[in-house]
């Protein structure tokens, strides 16, 4: 199998060097260190309802709210919280202390409007529409070398802003004759700007095949490929997933257990792929907002505002919960009617940034969360 | 002028030749410039439902919701799908809740015939400069469908607001822009209330809790992007100015929705902040709805502006770093004419840096799949579903940028060799929709011009052992991947 290479740059070479490639002044490679180190992030697009990924069991408030939605067969984590069954993968690392949820995280918007929640903490500012580019793409331009991929089909705002960053999508159904592919070499080696890409659409070609059977695509593949293209000494060292389908307003129970089991496989696909790398590895979920803290007459929840983020990797100090629980009474609800967020989703981007891939301070705070001094980052994520 | 001057015309500045189209394109501005003075193609798209009427039919259709949840609690009865279930979601509630909306199923069948006619009128117009740009202003114009409020109005938007005016004065077409309820709706305006409107006193009394006050969305990105442009030389002040001139642009409330007037437009007084207001540092009289007005019409014809637009259109037109000299020669064009589209079009067509061999464009994956069904007569657009799901496989959904800044305009944005596999892969399908009648060789010469006729690519097509391996490879050359 050959590596995937990164080609944008590649391809601004062939032109001519038009467009310089812009560093985070100061930061040479050896100041971005533990170059070997690999984040993985997962957005769930639609809001994940965290109370039941993670419900407070024992709280007889969560047991009034949700009623019949409330998950009765979690499995026990701290004596306070516990994971849904069909998280049984993750519950595995979290007994091997690989597993790190963290409870009532939001972006620092605090509206209901999943596009502009979305929009808010991709570009990684204090508001929808504070940025034109993401927060990825503004750290993988702040690195010396580094390459980020995005596993979509249109370059998500959270990875734009970096030429370093390439995007992969399944192939289409219908496979490229070889024959073809031989009668187009010659052409493309005539074409200096395009040869490259051929090159790499030859390998990707490759890769299609020794991907086996196509299929459905969603969450375990998605990880699955992310995890391909980060491992080796090659590959890209940030890698960005989403996927759709968690705006549970009716018919939650059902729809969550098939979700829950699809990122269960994701985290296990990703674990199985990277191999010993997974030992250097964090990936952080992430959603747009949380949901209501009561269930709705649909056996559904609607738009709420604090939810939750899962850190995994044999990098992350998990086995614990972390983050501000703020509880579920009727005084500690936002509004009265959401768990009110105790940790801006910013902090534990920044935590993660600064401990995992050593980027400095001074680039966290200015150009990849602008204006984000007050906001300071979350320690003790990882290990050591 | 020779051939490759008509070869350019159709494809860098039109949307790659039909068979037959080079010979037309024989005088190359000629052919550009009669297509600007018989203007836009309105005819095609009479008689589809403007957006006041799907305004409409989308409240019809979310009430009607809401009524089925309220009996769903009612019965307590098993629910169905959540309404982000993917299309296609094969859950047996998500079947029965398809089953259940024929008013949805009515919007979405209007949604893919007004996007399959976009792409009909695409493929087969004689005008394909003029088709161009109107794909151009509806980018400078984005709206992403991804956000719910906007979902039909992209479309719409752009046959009602944008199409009309393309050939005309800037000023209108940014006016009809800024009060088409997909604009008022995608940048919020349609929520934003002066704070010191009849209609904020009015809820500070009633409901001291409830906040109601001014959003500055539209008006930023009037400015950053619609018309001065990021480096325009505006202030954060002359946002919140623009932002309460235009407060009261908004959209038919629910309750209103039996009226007709408008398209789906509405300006409501009472959420009209008054005043006079400052705007790069000319004072407009509080005039309520006109007050906007006055400031978008001085807006267009300001010198940054010109510049902006400029650049934009060198750069979508001629290349990813157009020379300086032609954008400002374009924009001094447009600013004599006192804001005249086809000024600073003919400035662009006229002048000879348009025209230069070096200039290419690495085409979007819509230019491609465009080119591509011109090129072989491929009736993609009969199924629309089919086609949406091709553009967004090759990376450019429909109508999604899923930024106001709209897609991206240089070959570093779309060239990669994940990007040229794909294309490979639906220049093979796309093949196999060309009538096995054409010769490849000649397809080749009749789209990419003469010089196609000889070398490497003609004597691969030469040899290919079928018409379909010959269009498959002539779709996935190298030169039919640049807009030369």
């Amino acid at each position: 199998m050959t590596d995937p290479r990164m080609t944008r740059r590649r391809f601004l070479a062939a032109l001519g060097g038009t467009a310089a490639l812009t560093l985070w002044p100061g930061l040479s490679p050896a100041a971005s260190g533990g170059a070997q180190t690999r984040l993985l992030v997962v957005l769930l697009r639609g809001a994940m309802d965290g109370l039941h990924l993670l419900p407070p069991s024992d709280d007889a408030d969560y047991r009034r709210l949700r009623g019949a939605l409330a998950v009765a067969d979690a499995q026990p984590l701290d004596g306070h919280f516990g994971l849904h069954p069909k998280l049984s993968f993750a519950h595995g690392l979290y007994a091997q202390r690989e597993l790190l949820p963290i409870v009532a995280v939001a972006p620092p918007y605090h509206q209901r409007s999943h596009f502009d929640a979305q929009d808010c903490l991709e570009n990684g500012t204090a508001a929808p529409g504070g940025a034109r580019d993401g927060w990825i793409g503004r750290c993988i331009g702040a690195m010396a070398a580094d390459e980020g991929v995005a596993i979509a089909q249109v370059m998500p705002l959270a990875m734009r802003g970096s030429t370093r960053a390439e995007l992969w999508s399944p192939p289409l159904p219908r496979p490229v004759p070889d024959a073809l592919m031989q009668q187009l070499q010659p052409l493309y080696a005539a074409d200096p700007a395009l040869a490259p890409m051929f090159a790499d659409a030859m390998a990707e070609a490759d890769m299609d095949r020794s991907d086996g059977a196509r299929g459905a695509f969603r969450l375990p593949e998605a990880m699955a490929a992310a995890a391909k293209r980060m491992q080796g000494a090659q590959a890209a060292r940030i890698g960005f997933v989403e996927d759709t389908g968690w705006d549970t307003h009716r018919g939650q129970q059902a729809a969550l257990e098939r979700k829950f089991g699809e990122l269960d496989a994701g985290l296990r696909a990703y674990r199985e792929g990277m191999g010993g790398e997974w030992a250097r590895s964090v990936v952080v979920v992430v959603t747009e907002f949380g949901r209501t803290a009561a269930a709705n007459g649909s056996a559904g929840t609607d738009h709420g505002v604090g939810g939750m983020a899962l850190l995994a990797g044999g990098a992350v100090r998990g086995g614990r919960v972390g983050g501000d629980w703020p509880g579920l009474s009727p005084t500690a609800l936002h509004e009265g009617r959401d768990l009110r967020p105790t940790t801006d989703l910013r902090a534990l981007f920044k935590g993660v940034l600064a401990s995992h891939l050593r980027v400095p301070e001074a680039a966290l705070e200015t150009r990849i969360f602008p204006d984000s001094r007050a906001i300071r980052p979350l320690d003790g994520l990882l290990r050591g | 002028m020779n051939e490759t001057s008509a070869t350019a015309a159709v494809n860098r500045f039109g949307l790659g030749a039909k068979p037959g189209e080079l010979a037309q394109a024989r005088d190359p501005r000629g052919w550009l410039r009669a297509q600007l003075r018989a203007g836009p193609d309105l005819a095609a798209f009479a008689g589809l439902p403007d957006s006041g009427e799907l305004l409409r039919r989308q409240n019809a259709y979310r009430q009607a919701r809401r009524q089925d949840r309220r009996e769903d609690r009612a019965r307590d009865a098993p629910p169905s799908a959540p309404d982000g279930a993917p299309a296609g979601a094969s859950t047996p509630q998500a079947a029965a809740a398809r089953e259940r909306s024929p008013l949805q199923q009515a919007l979405r069948r209007d949604a893919f015939d007004d996007l399959g006619l976009r792409y009909r009128v695409a493929a087969t117009t004689d005008a394909p400069f003029v088709e161009r740009l109107v794909h151009f202003w509806s980018n400078h114009f984005a709206i992403s469908i991804d956000k719910n409020q906007a979902r039909l109005m992209a479309a719409p938007m752009e046959r009602e607001a944008i199409r009309p005016h393309v050939t005309g004065r800037f000023a209108d077409l940014l006016l009809a822009v800024e009060t088409h309820p997909g604009m008022l709706l995608y940048l919020d305006n349609a929520a934003s209330i002066g704070d010191d409107s009849m209609l904020a006193r009015r809820a500070v009394r009633r409901q001291p809790k409830r906040k109601l006050g001014l959003n500055e969305n539209l008006a930023r990105e009037i400015l950053e992007l619609h018309t001065l442009g990021v480096n325009g030389g505006y202030a954060q002040q002359d946002v919140i100015e623009l932002a309460k001139a235009i407060t009261g642009w908004g959209t038919p409330l629910p309750r209103d929705a039996g009226r007709a007037d408008g398209g789906g437009y509405v300006y409501r007084p009472v959420a009209h902040e008054p005043g006079a207001r400052s705007v790069l540092g000319r004072r407009y009289a509080d005039d309520g709805e006109a007050q906007g007005r006055a400031i978008l019409r001085d807006l267009a014809v300001h010198p940054a502006t010109a510049r902006h637009l400029a650049f934009k259109l060198a750069r979508h037109f001629v290349a990813d770093a157009p020379p300086p000299a032609l954008v400002e020669r374009m924009a001094a064009a447009y600013l004599r004419s006192g804001g005249e589209l086809t000024a600073l079009y003919t400035a662009m067509i006229d002048d000879d840096a348009a025209w230069s061999d070096a200039a290419r464009k690495f085409k979007s994956p819509q230019d491609f799949v465009v080119s591509a069904m011109r090129a072989g007569g491929i009736a993609l657009d009969r199924n629309p579903p089919v086609l949406l799901r091709l553009l967004q496989a090759l990376g450019q959904p429909s109508f999604t940028p899923r930024s106001p800044a709209g897609f991206p305009d240089t070959a570093a944005d779309w060239a990669s060799g994940d990007a040229l596999r794909k294309r490979l892969q639906a220049a093979a399908a796309l093949a196999g929709q060309v009538s096995a009648q054409r010769r490849p060789l000649d397809l080749a010469a009749a789209t990419l011009g003469p010089a196609a006729a000889q070398g490497p690519l003609a004597d691969a097509l030469r040899r290919a052992g079928s018409p379909q391996e010959g269009f498959a490879l002539l779709f996935s050359s190298p030169a039919f991947q640049w807009r030369v």
